[in-house]
């Protein structure tokens, strides 16, 4: 049985889900090529790894031709590593679109992300009407103990206006190292004058999972992307809400709009759900690239008595397709919504020598089935097509509209999880009422007029 | 070793790289300075043959060498400016054939800057224009397929064809939730014309849309048109604005006529080679009694355009304003390689009379223009009469509540 071996861990742990997007979120510790290195590679002859023919004589002089003429010719000197970084960038673009080059103070910043954890003081913050604007403070976090309120407008940071800065940069202002102390002015209705709050930075936690229990024993878990604690975090719902609702009678795991994330938390949130079998498998050029995931038995998701829906859409992609993938092959779970990204392709974060990193593709992966998911998507076994807007004016007004609800804490996933949603919002998520409706009205027909496995 | 893999390969590249510096350095005497790579740039090199090593041996599938090659000289020039390409041996075959004289075209001046192939200027009422595409677009998808690691040269290429050619172009414009989707045909363009009117009986505008070899009389037969109306004019407003297409010597000519046998624009390269000042022409000055002038400037205005504003801001001549230019005049060299392959590099900067440095800086406007409320922008252009700047310079000249900033 190829369960996890430690070295198995480690592969795992190195290979990963790049996203679809911009916004980036990577593996954890420890940072090292997926091959442990150059000469066991050698080592490894068996079957013959195609290499590359080794360059021309003509690429070469090219290359060394082109350094050189910029080192006499460009306008002003240049340093030699942004002329090397650019060209690092320009060969890995002739990859493919999710293959691609971090400097290293990129690459830091991924791993921020991807830790699920970084140290601020733990508030959401948006621009509305290009005013710095607190969306939510994080329970628990300084800023909630300060008393940040959503809807509170940041006017200052540490004393500099906060009028023309980008978002990126105001949340680069307010983290820092732990301990250290940020100031930030701030104005909000009742007050008489903008008042200063200083509040002392901490390690936040960074939460990809939210979770609220439905009328009749429902649970509803949201998971926004694959990152380090996610696995945990789904486990815990699930532990708290067969205890909470005893007995808990069907389970929506919403992976719509997920981008992905780590394979490694994939292969864990479906093994959640599953006793047995394969959940995904990959294939890549060397053989250590062809890994094959096996479900333990043991966690509290795999009673199959349990019905469950997952809900995707063309926003799910990477890891969210492998989970929505397994469940639909082994049938443990309806998949409900609309046909998924289609991103079936494996990212390897190989750093180098002075900091920074390649994200390769290194690797396809297969559905249990033997479904490659590239290009391809996941279908739902029950189409659920989200209510079209208009026209983007219409789009626009219902995203400000939702920011809205949202700041008013009146999302969705902005109470806390034991606090059941109610019929008033579940009409603001008609794929997520019709959702319910299927668990409530448990076995859907598609899944009845099936042969059971 | 039969197989000399990449990192072998790159190892002797850094070497050869060293070595051919040095020799360079050793032949070109009086410069003993950066020609021979130095410890920083080896550590570069060796950088990069790891970066290929590990493509060559992890990536999902073999790669072609001489396309990731491609893409590493082409990624290397344009972490320059956007001014800077490597050309494709067929690509700069094209580009020897004359690439600005292209049969059909859509009308815009595109360059490949932060991995974007970016819209600097729609010229005028040409086919883009008319699709309705907008300076500042972004374009994302050309016939369907992603642009990813394009150069300026090649970007412009895509653009250019036999007449009637039909493209199709997804784009992103900043203020859109969901990206264009547009379709253009390529049509041979006629020559600029130069729009001319005289606002409120007081005031001549003149609006150049792209430079051309016939600007320069075509600006003078307008000012001598202006020069005969009675009463006499009180002022002029230049229009350059979404104007990025014009060289450095149409530029210069077209300078001649407002500003005669003055500076228009000097270059300097890094070690003072590429060191030359540009004059006009005293029998090509058709402003002989110079008048209160105003030139609109915005992002969209660039190259021949900047150099124009820049002489007339430096002699005194013009006040200008909008917003700040794109910055894009440096001068570029083709370096042929080896392989017939070329790389274009920017060589020179350019510098305003008073020498300010023009490339990569751009030029600020004495007068900000107007900015609309957010939402307010109008979908189309308006009338002359109805701008916004255009009421704003009219405003300044008459001396109006618009005063100079400095």
């Amino acid at each position: 049985m190829l369960a996890y071996t430690p070295l198995r861990k480690l592969a795992l742990l190195l290979a990963l889900v790049g996203l679809v997007g911009g916004a980036a979120l990577v593996m954890g510790e420890p940072f090292q090529p997926l091959t442990p290195s150059r000469e066991t590679l050698r080592l490894r002859v068996g079957a013959p790894s195609p290499s590359p023919p080794p360059l021309s004589e003509a690429h070469m002089q090219n290359f060394s031709q082109v350094l050189n003429l910029i080192e006499q010719h460009y306008v002003e000197p240049k340093p030699s590593k942004e002329i090397i970084y650019g060209a690092i960038q320009g060969a890995v673009s002739a990859l493919d679109p999710h293959s691609s080059f971090m400097t290293p103070e990129e690459f830091r910043e991924l791993q921020i992300e991807t830790k699920g954890k970084f140290s601020g003081i733990g508030i959401e913050i948006t621009l509305k009407d290009r005013i710095l604007t607190v969306v939510s403070p994080i329970e628990g976090t300084p800023a909630f103990r300060a008393g940040l309120r959503a809807g509170d407008q940041i006017l200052k940071i540490d004393g500099k206006p906060t009028r023309n800065l980008s978002l990126t940069e105001a949340v680069k202002m307010i983290r820092g190292p732990k301990g250290s102390k940020v100031t930030l002015t701030i104005n909000r209705p009742g007050f008489p004058a903008p008042k200063d709050f200083t509040i002392v930075r901490e390690i936040i936690p960074i939460r990809s999972v939210k979770a609220r229990i439905v009328e009749g024993g429902l649970g509803y878990i949201r998971v926004a992307n694959f990152q380090d604690q996610t696995d945990q975090d789904v486990r815990g719902y699930l532990t708290k809400m067969h205890q909470k609702l005893n007995p808990m009678r069907g389970l929506i795991l919403d992976l719509r709009n997920d981008p992905g994330g780590l394979l490694e938390q994939a292969v864990q949130v479906a093994d959640e759900f599953l006793s047995s079998g394969l959940i995904v498998y990959t294939q890549g050029r060397t053989p250590q690239q062809n890994m094959r995931f096996y479900a333990r038995p043991g966690q509290p998701g795999e009673d199959r008595s349990l019905p469950m829906v997952v809900l995707i859409n063309e926003g799910s992609a990477s890891a969210s397709e492998i989970v929505a993938g397994a469940l639909k092959d082994q049938k443990r779970a309806v998949v409900a919504g609309t046909k998924s990204f289609g991103k079936g392709s494996v990212q390897t974060i190989i750093p180098l020598e002075d900091g920074s990193a390649l994200r390769l593709t290194t690797a396809l992966y297969y559905t249990p089935s033997g479904q490659t998911i590239q290009d391809k998507g996941i279908t739902p076994d029950i189409l659920l097509k989200e209510p079209e807007p208009t026209d983007a004016k219409a789009l626009q007004a219902l995203r400000e509209e939702a920011m809205e609800r949202h700041m008013r804490g009146e999302g969705i996933t902005d109470k806390p999880w034991n606090q059941p949603l109610t019929l008033a919002d579940l009409e603001q998520d008609m794929v997520l009422k019709r959702a319910v409706e299927i668990l409530r009205n448990w076995p859907p027909k598609i899944v009845a007029q099936q042969p059971a496995h | 070793m039969t197989h000399p893999g990449l990192a072998t390969f790159f190892r002797r590249l850094a070497l050869f790289g060293m070595l051919a510096g040095l020799s360079l350095a050793l032949m070109a005497v009086p410069r003993p300075l950066s020609a021979s790579p130095g410890p920083e740039s080896y550590e570069a090199l060796r950088l990069a043959a790891e970066a290929f090593y590990e493509i060559g041996q992890k990536y999902v599938q073999p790669k072609d060498e001489g396309e990731l090659m491609q893409g590493a000289l082409r990624g290397m020039m344009n972490a320059l400016d956007p001014d800077s390409s490597y050309l494709t041996p067929e690509e700069f075959q094209e580009y020897q054939r004359g690439g600005r004289t292209a049969p059909a075209e859509a009308g815009m001046e595109l360059i490949f800057k932060d991995h974007l192939l970016t819209a600097v200027s729609v010229l005028d009422e040409g086919p883009a224009a008319r699709a309705g595409l907008r300076p500042g677009d972004h374009i994302l998808k050309i016939n369907g397929q992603l642009v990813r690691n394009l150069t300026t040269q090649e970007g412009m290429r895509r653009f250019q064809g036999p007449p009637g050619t039909v493209i199709r172009v997804q784009v992103l414009r900043n203020g859109l939730p969901k990206p264009l989707d547009v379709s253009l045909t390529l049509e041979p363009l006629p020559p600029p014309k130069l729009a001319s009117r005289v606002l409120t009986g007081d005031y001549g505008y003149i609006r150049i849309p792209y430079f051309h070899d016939d600007t320069p009389a075509a600006l003078a037969a307008v000012l001598a048109d202006f020069r005969r109306r009675q009463p006499e004019l009180k002022g002029l407003i230049l229009d350059l604005r979404n104007n990025a297409r014009g060289s450095l010597e149409q530029a210069v000519r077209t300078a001649s006529v407002l500003v005669g046998d003055r500076e228009v624009v000097s270059t300097r390269g890094r070690k003072g080679t590429e060191s030359q000042i540009f004059r006009g022409k005293e029998r090509d000055l058709a402003l002989k009694k110079p008048l209160p002038m105003v030139v609109l400037v915005d992002q969209g205005t660039a190259r021949g355009a900047e150099i124009l504003s820049g002489a007339l801001q430096d002699h005194g001549l013009a006040t200008l304003l909008g917003e700040k230019t794109f910055g894009l005049c440096g001068i570029t060299r083709a370096f042929p390689l080896k392989d017939g392959a070329a790389v274009i590099m920017t060589v020179a900067a350019a510098y305003t009379p008073k020498g300010r440095k023009i490339t990569g800086n751009g030029l600020v406007p004495e007068l900000e223009g107007k900015k609309p409320a957010p939402g307010e922008a109008p979908p189309v252009p308006p009338a002359v009469e109805q701008d916004p700047w255009v009421l704003q310079a009219v405003e300044f000249l008459r001396g109006g509540p618009a005063k100079a900033k400095r």
